[in-house]
């Protein structure tokens, strides 16, 4: 296949940080290109520069054969580049046409004057999305009032809209339920057959090997190695990405399980948690398995007070207690590492030492003002522990990188000496390095008397350090595993099954039957 | 398109009946719901209410702070505020003043004079509108920070320059707002014909598409290759350019000029393009609810009158409807995240 | 990418004493000393303790309000209805002393209330409902002065007792200093709020709500409880300076305190909080009222009419706004001279 894109030499540097170097890359007409690395290994900046939004300092742009710059992300869509972010792109408030033709809507005289033509919109838009074989949307109806499935497939129309010859998709499935990232790879095949060259960056791994033709692999801003996928395994992929081989991926260390430190009866809040009971007992690790919007943060955030229960209790180390806020829950000792660590875990404009100190303000006060000493001594505390890289307690937190910035969040909560550790999605968006100190410290910590409760949506990191495993299906506890009888298999399917749901205790045996 | 068949016209009729619903679920639409209620409400309570000058009254009285609050939907759409109108609206009024005294003085034909007293006010609007978008726009300051500046440099300026003086003597045929056209006041014939124009400009033109995806997602906007610098600065002239229309509409109201800056004018245009159905979040809203907000504004303050309730409660009550409002958009908006 | 490292940084840690040159604070202050330099050169009746005491009297209602704003606006919000809350105040005041009769000492008392009544009611639709302060503002500020003037009718009080214009119009311990007595309020409040920003996690909680308020809530702070006390806090002091200005000009109208919200705001601003949160001082406030004062006293010395030096505020909320952008994000190639933006 001959080229449709090629990046050839390219180079881009920022104040202080060398995003790419040297960088090669072509992809085909039709051809479904993964690009993968580690966080920071300049995925994004790479399709920042193919979208117009960073011009590159060195290196060529070819389009078929002809070089190309890029002045802007508008001229990079005219050569047709289109680009979908994590973040949406959409007007909530304006129509699903018009969100498609946002920009270029057809137009029409009427004397003299160009006026936006909404009949032939309307029809061009409903022509589109039939060709992606979405025959059930209405567009005229405000794409605020969509679910996040839909409004990726209007974005999709978007692209198709301007005649994207290369689509850019950046984490997609992150946000979807598993029949829309079904849906999804359908859409995304029949891009392929369109001729549309697919440019799909992942972090999830068996995505790579179930939709891509060929992968690339970029590491610390250098281009590794393009491959395709038939002919790489994830190991050797994993090796390409990090540079050393993963053994010790997943530390588990053995540690003495003790009294019960929560227990969950029958906590309800409509729809995302129905009847679900647990517990999680002191020095286990216990892991909760789902696909994404099974419930299980939401879960978790009824547990922190975030969220209010609709029914149910909730009991730590034995006593029954109504969590109304996420102060209440600390006093409580429980902590909760949110999965969205930029938004929900840190308050990145502000130093480290700040934001370790976050939770524990309370005990840090002395006659009502803050004992600045005692904050500095906590974060050089934690900043040792956890091997946080940075130049000190006083550097700010958004200058770190993902790794660190999530151990600093660990930090904060450790600070609090929680009786039980709520983390959600430990290492999402952590480089595979910071991912083993990160299961280490929670061994540690699970040694040390922890009760922590382990929400992830990556299976090898469920199966390698929880000792038992909960699975969550649309809100519901559907399963539970001992460490010693889960596998790839039964808890896989367990997530994923067709069959009707079990409604009262969770069986220590999978529901039978489903998908695999 | 003819109604062939029974099919084709009980689809027809479905058709109009799903459009006269939405409709009637819009804030526009509700908004014509009240006027019709409080019109035979308080008609019925007392006739006087429904006597041919108060009528005339109820859509002249506001028919300027309806074109202001066109401009000023147009800038709370993209997203910003402009509390600088009603001190732009004062110094325009002078502005008005002096050219028709000076010009009239300097011996001019009274026609000239007019037009130009009618014309400058525009052009004045037109500048102070530019000013303002500079600084949102390429400076990248806040909205509520530059208009609350050029508000008191405005206001400032006026007492300085012209401190409460009172402007007579205005040429002959200046006062252009007291005369009737075919039996309808001129200026509401300007308010009717300046909303609609202003409705299909924002309906069928690119700019005016793309003041709703400026403020609905500005972000996107500037991704999808929209000038967001240069739809911000024509939106904010436009702003300008509506002030001077209704300062002109004011000026010319009544035989003389007063130089002040009429304490709480911006509110009442804010008033109206919020209660009309313009968000503050931006993004979504029309001219037309605009419209019929300031003409529902009018209607309650006579309204008082009428049912013998001291007009000093007009202030209060318009807070209420602001908050009433802006409270329904909220919740709206929550119940649509939800999904 | 790789990670910030002590041995690679290109400019070195910027040392304390730069640090505070380049701030806003410190800017302001050496304008207002230019400018404290400027005017007793034109006039000789400014630089002396009695103009400057006495300028003190006439700001005191502006720095009450002034303080709590710089609260609300460090988390990223605003309060434009503080103008009309003294209005609303100022009204009850007169007629809870002179239409319900109560002893003049329940009245203030049921005035003040009132004020912060005025305030939680902001606050209540801002934390619970979940309005933006702007457009909540917004509509108190129509519905407190409009509630002032409906109460008022057009109508004024006066001929309060000789006891009551002590506040406003007297100094501390009678003819024995001359430092007017709402100053001490005053200087009483600066302390105040200035040590809880500072210092206390409370003041702590109000940068990080300002800079991420999920990442803060997420963290255990009360983020809804802290903006609820701002807001009413705001509307207490509102109640507070409008109990000083109608004992300094001895008569109640409901028209009270229009505009005042201009130029708190611009005090806020001037002094180096930024707009959109998450930064600023108390110690800027107060240069900033310092500033703004100083600049209306030099135009009255020069002959300026009243209500025209709305005009210089206006200009000063730009400016102030401008440089503090600057300040934030300097253009490319001031970025190195710059500490704190490596």
């Amino acid at each position: 296949m001959t080229a449709l894109l090629e990046l050839e030499g390219i180079s881009k540097q920022f104040p202080g940080v060398r995003a790419l170097e040297d960088v090669s890359f072509s992809v085909a007409a039709g051809e479904i290109h993964a690009l993968v690395g580690e966080n920071g290994a300049g995925k994004s900046t790479l399709i920042k520069v193919i979208s117009g939004v960073h011009k590159p300092d060195t290196g060529t742009i070819r389009i078929e054969g002809q070089e190309v710059t890029f002045d802007s992300p508008h001229s990079a869509q005219a050569a047709g580049m289109a680009t979908m972010y994590q973040e949406l792109s959409l007007y909530p408030e304006l129509s699903v046409a018009e969100n498609i033709f946002m920009g270029h809507a057809p137009r029409r005289e009427v004397g003299r004057i160009g006026v936006v033509d909404w009949g032939t919109m309307n029809e061009r838009a409903r022509e589109i999305l039939a060709s992606l074989n979405i025959h059930d949307m209405d567009v005229q109806r405000k794409v605020g009032t969509l679910n996040v499935g839909n409004r990726q497939r209007v974005e999709i129309a978007k692209a198709l809209s301007i005649n994207a010859r290369v689509l850019i998709m950046d984490e997609p499935t992150a946000a979807l339920t598993e029949s829309d990232v079904e849906r999804l790879f359908g859409i995304v095949r029949l891009l392929k057959e369109r001729g549309v060259a697919v440019i799909y960056i992942s972090h999830r791994l068996q995505e790579v090997f179930e939709l891509a033709d060929r992968v690339t692999v970029l590491r610390d801003g250098h281009f590794v190695g393009s491959k395709p996928v038939a002919e790489v395994s994830e190991g050797e992929l994993i090796r390409m990405m990090v540079g050393r081989t993963i053994t010790e991926l997943f530390p588990k260390l053995p540690s003495e399980v003790r009294g019960d430190v929560l227990e969950v009866r029958n906590l309800t809040r409509k729809p995302t948690t129905r009847d679900v009971s647990f517990t999680v007992r002191g020095g286990e690790i216990v892991g909760m398995a789902g696909l994404v919007g099974s419930g299980r943060s939401e879960t978790a955030q009824l547990v922190f007070g975030i969220l209010a229960p609709d029914s149910g209790e909730i009991l730590i180390e034995g006593q029954r207690v109504d969590i109304r806020s996420p102060g209440q829950a600390m006093k409580l000792g429980i902590a909760y590492v949110p999965e969205d660590r930029g938004t929900q875990g840190l308050v990145r404009e502000m130093r480290i030492r700040e934001n370790i100190s976050m939770a524990i303000l309370g005990s840090l006060t002395r006659l009502g003002v803050v004992d600045k000493s005692a904050e500095r001594r906590v974060g050089a505390d934690m900043i040792g522990q956890l091997n946080i890289i940075a130049t000190s307690g006083e550097q700010t937190v958004n200058k770190l990188s993902g790794g660190n910035q999530q151990k600093v969040v660990v930090g904060k909560w450790l600070a609090s000496k929680p009786k039980l550790l709520i983390v959600d999605e430990p290492t999402r968006g952590v480089d595979v390095g910071a991912k083993a100190e990160i299961h280490r410290l929670m061994s540690e910590l699970a040694q040390q008397g922890l009760g922590i409760l382990m929400i992830s949506s990556e299976l090898p990191e469920v199966l390698g350090m929880s000792d038992r495993i909960l699975v969550m299906r649309q809100g519901r506890l559907v399963a539970e595993f001992s460490r010693a009888e889960a596998d790839q298999h039964n808890v896989g399917s367990a997530m994923m099954s067709d069959q009707v749901v079990v409604a009262d205790t969770p069986a220590a045996t999978p529901v039978a039957g489903g998908a695999a | 398109m003819s109604a062939a068949t029974p099919a084709q016209a009980t689809s027809q009729g479905n058709r109009l009946l799903g459009t006269a619903r939405r409709m009637l679920g819009t804030q526009e639409g509700l908004l014509l719901v009240l006027l019709v209620a409080l019109f035979l409400g308080v008609g019925l309570y007392n006739n006087q209410f429904l006597a041919w000058n108060n009528v005339s009254d109820l859509f002249n009285v506001n028919a300027y702070i309806a074109v202001a609050a066109i401009g000023m939907s147009m800038v709370i759409i993209t997203g910003n505020i402009d509390i600088s109108v009603g001190a732009a609206i004062g110094v325009l009024v002078t502005l008005s003043g002096y050219v028709a005294l000076g010009l009239a003085d300097a011996g001019l034909p009274p026609i000239l004079v007019n037009v130009a007293a009618w014309v400058v006010p525009v052009l004045g609007g037109m500048l102070i509108g530019a000013i303002n978008g500079f600084f949102v726009a390429y400076l990248k300051i806040p909205a509520i920070v530059v208009t609350l500046g050029m508000f008191s440099i405005l206001k400032g300026g006026l007492i300085l320059v012209a401190g409460g003086n009172t402007l007579y003597n205005l040429p002959e045929g200046y006062s252009i707002a007291m005369e009737d056209f075919l039996g309808i006041p001129v200026p509401v014939w300007v308010m009717i014909v300046l909303t609609g124009v202003a409705f299909l400009w924002m309906r069928y033109s690119r700019t005016g598409r793309s003041q709703y995806a400026v403020g609905g997602n500005a972000e996107a906007a500037r991704l999808s290759g929209l000038d967001t610098r240069r739809i911000l600065m024509t939106t904010f002239i436009l702003s300008g350019l509506f002030a001077g229309i209704a300062s002109v509409m004011y000026a010319t109201q009544y035989q003389t000029i007063q130089a002040v800056v009429t304490p709480g004018l911006e509110l009442q245009v804010i008033t109206a393009s919020v209660v009309g159905g313009v968000s503050i979040l931006g993004g979504v809203g029309t001219v037309i609810g605009s419209t019929l907000a300031a003409i529902l504004i009018r209607f309650i303050g006579s309204a008082l009158v009428f049912v013998n309730i001291s007009p000093f409660w007009v202030k209060a009550i318009l807070g209420i409807l602001i908050l009433v409002t802006v409270l329904s958009d909220v919740v709206r908006r929550r119940r649509q995240e939800r999904q | 990418m790789t990670t910030a490292n002590p041995a690679q940084s290109h400019s070195s840690e910027p040392s304390r004493l730069q640090r505070i040159l380049l701030r806003q604070e410190t800017i302001l202050f050496v304008i207002l000393v230019i400018g404290v330099l400027l005017l007793s050169m034109q006039s000789d009746k400014f630089l002396t303790i009695e103009n400057l005491l006495n300028q003190g009297r006439l700001a005191a209602e502006i720095a009450l309000i002034a303080l709590p704003m710089t609260l609300i606006i460090i988390t990223g919000g605003i309060d434009l209805s503080v103008g009309s809350i003294m209005g609303l105040v100022a009204i009850m005041l007169g007629v809870a002393w002179f239409n319900w009769g109560l002893p003049l000492e329940l009245a203030i008392v049921v005035a003040l209330l009132i004020g912060t009544a005025c305030g939680l009611f902001n606050g209540l639709f801002i934390t619970r409902v979940g309005l933006p302060p702007l457009i909540t503002t917004l509509a108190t500020l129509a519905l407190f002065r409009g509630l002032a003037e409906g109460i008022a009718q057009a109508r004024s009080v006066r001929g309060y007792p000789e006891w009551f214009y002590i506040l406003g119009q007297k100094n501390f311990l009678g003819d024995l200093t001359s430092i007017p007595n709402q100053l001490l309020i005053v200087v009483l409040s600066i302390i105040a709020i200035g040590a809880a920003l500072a210092w206390t996690p409370f003041g702590r909680s109000l940068y990080a709500i300002g800079n991420n308020e999920t990442g803060a809530r997420f963290s255990g702070l009360p983020v809804q409880r802290n903006k609820l006390i701002i807001y009413t806090l705001s509307g207490f002091m509102s109640g507070l300076a409008a109990w000083v200005y109608v004992s300094r000009v001895s008569t109640t109208r409901s028209d009270m305190g229009n505009g005042i919200e201009l130029t708190a705001i611009t005090a806020v601003v001037v002094g180096g909080t930024s707009i959109f949160g998450g930064s600023g001082t108390i110690v800027g406030t107060v240069l900033g009222l310092a500033l703004i004062q100083l600049m209306k006293n030099g135009l009255a010395l020069s002959g300026a009419k009243g209500d025209s030096t709305t005009i210089v505020v206006g200009v000063i909320l730009i400016g102030a706004v401008l440089l503090n952008q600057f300040i934030q994000n300097p253009p490319a190639r001031l970025k190195r001279l710059l500490p704190g933006q490596q």
